[in-house]
């Protein structure tokens, strides 16, 4: 559930470039096409009742419009200082093409679908990012299922050769960060089977995570490089049609929680009033569905920032499961100030229970 | 408020006088303006074409062989940041296309070539699977891989050559801004000058009112506070419209800039599209205005009597030649700009005066030799002119004289930039020798070629120079100095129309024989003439030979030899080669062809010179027609202020143009005395001006430009222009004259209803 909107805004100057003749008017880059415009454009649409599929849904749907895999992670470095990462990586596809397809040859430089990577490091009350993009097909951006490989120029995610470690490098300007990531836990599929709804009237993603990643490794800020470990959350996401025309923003968490349990919220901010998710996954690994109507969640502190006016502190009660949470970034200006900015910053948790997680907001900018 | 209705109420019996220095400050505020939009968007302009056509790296296969698909995700896979660039020729009327990946180009940040643009719209960048599309089998199209730096990190097995769009503008853009800015400068002066003339003659005037007041019992401080405040307001109301029509101005004039400047570059270029008004242009009118109207009371009157008297016009001498000797033998740009602003004060301080006299003498003098009384009455009133008018006298002075030197200074800058072109571009087509290609059997072809127009191949690379035995030192004694080494082979019409700043006999033939030529850069740099002996060292052997000519670079940093193909040793390793052709009845492309078989390439790199240059020239020719616009809106203004004083100084003279008639002159008689009286004034001043606008030319192309740059350009001065000056001068002196026929008309038909 993750920054569409962007990416799809940047996609609308990739379609421009391609063939000017896609058009603006049905939000971003048509996510907010209604289900019959959606089906004109030939795309798929995730429906309630589709499952997920392994390991084939690692890799790319070249029949759905967006996805992505997208990584946060609280780390600590040697002497018990918090940091935050993130690496994430999103493709938009501007035509349908069956999985079976041969993809278009790279000769013909072809825009079925363009790529976009977003790396960025959060530590002592500082924010690092950069961001890069990529047309698909060409061969420097890509992902396959078989080795399980996700890459963007020299940034990229894959998994090591005989073992179940992956292996995250990407390198900033006058930043990177080496790790690897051992996944302790099961595949959690949010919603419905992996179905998650983002709107009352139908609109959603196939959505699945991998939630207990232990992470290790170094992070290099100028001359200076720090030994990291930690935990980490890691998303795969892909619909054609998440929103529904006037959907301003949405509030994401993922949150780890001292008890072993974890808790993913989600909250899209409509004309009048807001479509609430999540799941929680308990520390067996059960996951337990959330709606809107279970919790509450709320802005229970709004800081200045460079680009606009942002919630930074939040309240979240869950009465049934005992949970009365209070979410804050630490002092900071946690933009990605990317082709289209928004705020990704690690929170901690405290209240009924403790913890640490991610949090992103969009649609706050001036 | 009774005080201030009889304050104001000289506005109110002098309408006039209130309308024209309100359309000054209207038209000084717009000149203004309009002049600084201009001067900015000019210098932004010409930054982005620099950022956009200088000369970028590309990356190639060290093995020669054609780069591709797969190297680009090869290297973006290392993590070089490079893009792809596939050029499309089309034959007219759809000619060039260029795809690009605006994705790839991510990396590039701002630095990106087509700047930020957003959109692809064909002309002509359109992405690069359009460009793939379009070429199709039917045009030829060669793929580069941009990259974003000059050393970025590449794997084996790739190497950097240079990417050019088009000639690098370099520091002759540097020195047209300089000259630009120079100018921006003036025109301030110049506008302070018309305001404050207007401004005086209103308070000559007022002053009996403010004298009856004072006796009234208001103390002249509050006097002074209410013409201070009466100045703020009529300043703020009028800087308003005129900052208005200053943008309004700009926006006409700098259109066509803007789409000089796309068509040579294909990049929208011009930053001329600024939103707001230019703001802080208004806050330095209203403190010129305030400034110059209120400036009188700073300066204690005893020194503005001091000023007109005896004493203070031999101040003004001592100024003028101080003014003249710092620019003479300043070292620096500073001491040139005070001399500069030095002679400009003692000129204006004693041009009135010397007319005046001037007119007075020739009075006297045809007293003596008994010329008619009309010629005695004309000059002495002429006299009595310079002297009432003299601050608009001086600002038309100082606008023509600007306008003589804008109009030098560019014409020069022109035919400058057409040599500097013909240098650059010397042939119709330059083809880049490929890394590892044996360009001897390339040239070996092409002297074998029947119908081949000239051509020649340059040898790039480095020498070190000493100076022979002249003992003229090059630095420290005996200390040799790197410069950039270009060889040529065959030497023949391709260069002989180079512009040679100083040569021996036959120059071209004492180079075949092993002279050398240097440019002007190293010549200025280490004081070396023609005929000085230098020993050059090329790859370990060192030679003595003689500077044949020093050729202007126009403004190349980069000592420059210049010497034969044919003197180098065996041994010597290009850095780089290149042949420039003219086809003549050959097709290039069949030239193109045989050179790639002899290389054993496909891809050989050839540019069309031909269209880079026309291009170039129209960017330039707009730049230049934009500073000519500004130069001549200046003179209007000066004319129009000239006009405007003219008028109202004539007004208050009517009564005694009148006794003209009443001492039997027939009306016919009077307006031609009127006529001759204000051209002779109006003329009088172009002639004044004529040598400040050419000491100001010299300044500008001789002092300026070498300090600033270390290259000079010719000084050229163009008569014509004057003449063309001169008819100005003459219409606006006759349009002076119409308007005070009818002043005199009305003047006369109210005396005839008063009777």
């Amino acid at each position: 559930m993750r920054l569409f909107s962007r990416f799809v805004a940047l996609l609308i100057a990739a379609a421009v470039a391609a063939c000017s003749d896609s058009s603006t008017e049905t939000g971003f880059a048509g996510l907010a096409q209604q289900v019959g415009e959606v089906e004109e454009s030939g795309f798929q649409q995730p429906q309630p009742g589709d499952t997920l599929v392994f390991p084939d849904d690692w890799g790319p749907h070249p029949q759905h419009r967006i996805e992505w895999w997208y990584l946060t992670a609280n780390l600590e470095t040697s002497d018990n200082q918090p940091l935050g990462l993130q690496w994430t990586q999103f493709r938009q596809a501007l035509k349908p093409r069956a999985v079976e397809s041969e993809p278009p040859h790279p000769q013909t430089w072809p825009l079925e679908a363009a790529w976009m990577a977003h790396g960025a490091v959060s530590y002592g009350g500082e924010h690092w990012f950069e961001e890069k993009l990529a047309r698909g097909d060409v061969g420097h951006a890509g992902a396959t299922v078989e080795p399980f490989r996700v890459w963007l120029d020299d940034w990229r995610l894959e998994a090591t050769a005989g073992s179940d470690v992956w292996r995250l490098q990407v390198k900033g300007d006058g930043w990177s960060y080496d790790l690897r990531l051992i996944n302790t836990g099961d595949v959690v599929a949010h919603g419905n089977d992996g179905f998650s709804a983002k709107s009352a009237s139908g609109e959603g993603s196939m959505y699945f995570s991998l939630v207990d990643l232990q992470i290790k490794g170094t992070v290099t800020l100028g001359d200076e490089t720090l030994k990291v470990s930690g935990v980490g959350w890691f998303d795969r996401e892909w619909s054609s049609q998440f929103l529904k025309a006037g959907q301003q923003g949405w509030d994401w968490f993922a949150l780890h929680l001292e008890n072993d349990e974890k808790l993913m919220v989600f909250r899209l901010r409509e004309n009048e009033g807001a479509f609430v998710s999540g799941s929680l996954v308990g520390a067996e690994g059960e996951v337990e569905p959330l709606s809107g109507d279970e919790m509450t969640l709320t802005p229970a502190q709004w800081n200045e920032s460079a680009q606009g006016r942002v919630p930074v502190t939040w309240r979240l009660k869950i009465p049934e499961q005992g949970l009365n949470l209070t979410i804050a970034a630490p002092s900071g200006d946690y933009w990605n100030a990317g082709l289209y900015p928004y705020w990704e910053s690690p929170v901690s948790v405290t209240g009924s229970h403790n913890g640490v997680g991610y949090m992103e907001l969009t649609g706050y900018r001036d | 408020m009774m005080l201030v209705r009889a304050f104001v109420s000289h506005y109110r019996r002098h309408p006039i006088q209130l309308a024209a220095l309100a359309m000054m400050i209207v038209l000084a505020t717009m000149l203004w303006t309009g002049v600084t939009v201009l001067t900015d968007q000019a210098r932004n302009s010409l930054f982005q074409s620099e950022e956009a056509v200088a000369a970028r790296v590309h990356v190639v296969r060290s093995d020669g062989e054609p780069i591709g698909v797969n190297d680009f995700v090869a290297l973006r896979l290392a993590g070089a940041c490079i893009a792809p660039w596939l050029e499309i020729q089309r034959p007219p009327p759809e000619g060039r296309v260029i795809g690009i990946d605006l994705l790839a180009m991510g990396c590039f940040g701002d630095a990106a070539p087509g700047g930020e643009a957003g959109t692809l719209d064909g002309a002509p960048f359109v992405d690069i699977s359009e460009a793939v599309r379009l070429s199709g089998e039917e045009y030829d199209s060669r793929l580069y891989l941009l990259a974003a730096s000059e050393n970025p990190a590449l794997p084996d097995g790739y190497a950097l050559r240079e990417f050019s769009l088009g000639p690098a503008t370099g520091e002759l853009a540097d020195s047209f801004l300089l000259n630009l800015d120079a100018l921006s400068l003036l025109v301030l002066l110049i506008t302070g000058l018309l305001v404050r003339s207007v401004h005086r003659l209103g308070i000559a005037q007022r002053q009996h009112s403010f004298d009856l007041l004072h006796r009234f019992g208001v103390p002249r401080r509050r006097v002074r506070q209410l013409l201070a405040l009466e100045l703020v307001v009529l300043t703020g109301v009028c800087v308003l419209p005129g900052l208005w029509l200053g943008a309004q101005l700009a926006g006409m004039l700098g259109g066509g800039f803007g789409q000089a400047l796309d068509s040579l570059f294909d990049v929208t270029l011009y930053a001329g599209s600024t939103e707001s008004l230019p703001w802080q242009a208004a806050g330095i009118m209203v403190l010129l205005v305030l400034a110059v109207c209120l400036v009188d009371w700073v300066v204690p009157q005893t020194w503005q009597d001091a000023a007109v008297s005896g004493r203070g016009q031999l101040v003004a001498v001592a100024v003028l030649l101080v003014g003249l000797a710092s620019v003479a033998l300043a070292q620096g740009l500073a001491g040139v700009f005070l001399g500069t602003a030095l002679v400009f004060a003692g000129t204006g301080w004693l041009t009135p005066g010397l007319l005046a006299i001037l007119a007075q003498r020739r009075a006297d003098g045809a007293e003596v030799y008994g010329t008619g009384p009309l010629i005695r009455w004309r000059l002495r009133e002429l006299a009595v002119m310079f002297r009432h008018l003299a601050l608009p006298v001086v600002a038309l002075q100082f606008a023509m004289a600007t306008v003589l030197a804008v109009q030098a200074l560019v014409t020069t800058f022109e035919n400058t930039f057409e040599d500097w072109l013909a240098q650059r571009l010397e042939a119709e087509f330059y083809v880049q020798v490929p890394p590892g290609a044996d360009a001897s059997l390339a040239a070996k072809r092409l002297s074998e070629l029947e119908g081949i127009g000239p051509w020649h191949r340059v040898i790039r690379g480095k020498a070190r120079i000493t100076a022979g035995d002249s003992g003229k030192a090059m630095g420290a004694e005996g200390e040799s100095v790197s410069a950039d080494l270009f060889a040529l082979t065959p030497i023949g019409d391709l260069v002989s129309d180079w512009t040679l700043l100083a040569s021996v006999d036959q120059p071209w033939q004492n180079l075949e024989r092993g002279g050398v030529m240097i440019n002007e850069q190293l010549a200025r740099r280490h004081r070396i003439e023609v005929g000085d002996p230098l020993r050059i060292l090329l790859a370990g052997t060192e030679a003595s030979t003689s500077v044949v000519a020093i050729y202007a670079d126009y403004g190349r940093p980069a000592g420059e030899v210049l010497m034969s193909g044919a003197e180098l040793p065996e041994n010597f390793s290009a850095r780089f080669e290149s042949f420039s052709v003219n086809p003549g009845e050959l097709a290039m492309a069949d030239i193109s062809e045989q050179l790639g078989s002899i290389w054993n390439t496909p891809e050989v790199t050839v540019r069309d010179n031909a269209s880079i240059r026309a291009l170039a020239s129209q960017v330039f020719s707009q730049t230049f027609l934009l500073t000519r616009a500004i130069s001549i809106l200046t003179l209007v203004l000066a004319a129009v202020a000239l006009l405007i004083m003219g008028w109202v100084f004539f007004t208050t003279r009517v009564w005694y143009f009148r006794l003209l008639g009443i001492w039997g002159l027939p009306a016919s008689a009077i307006r031609s005395q009127l006529r001759r009286l204000s051209v002779t004034l109006t003329l009088t001043v172009t002639i004044a001006a004529l040598p400040l606008g050419i000491w100001l030319t010299w300044v500008l192309v001789s002092r300026i430009n070498p300090l600033a740059f270390g290259w000079s350009l010719p000084m050229d001065l163009y008569p014509f222009f004057w003449l063309e000056l001169g008819a100005i001068a003459v219409l606006t002196g006759l349009v002076i004259a119409q308007l005070m026929r009818r002043q005199l008309v009305h003047r006369v038909s109210d005396k005839q209803v008063e009777a």
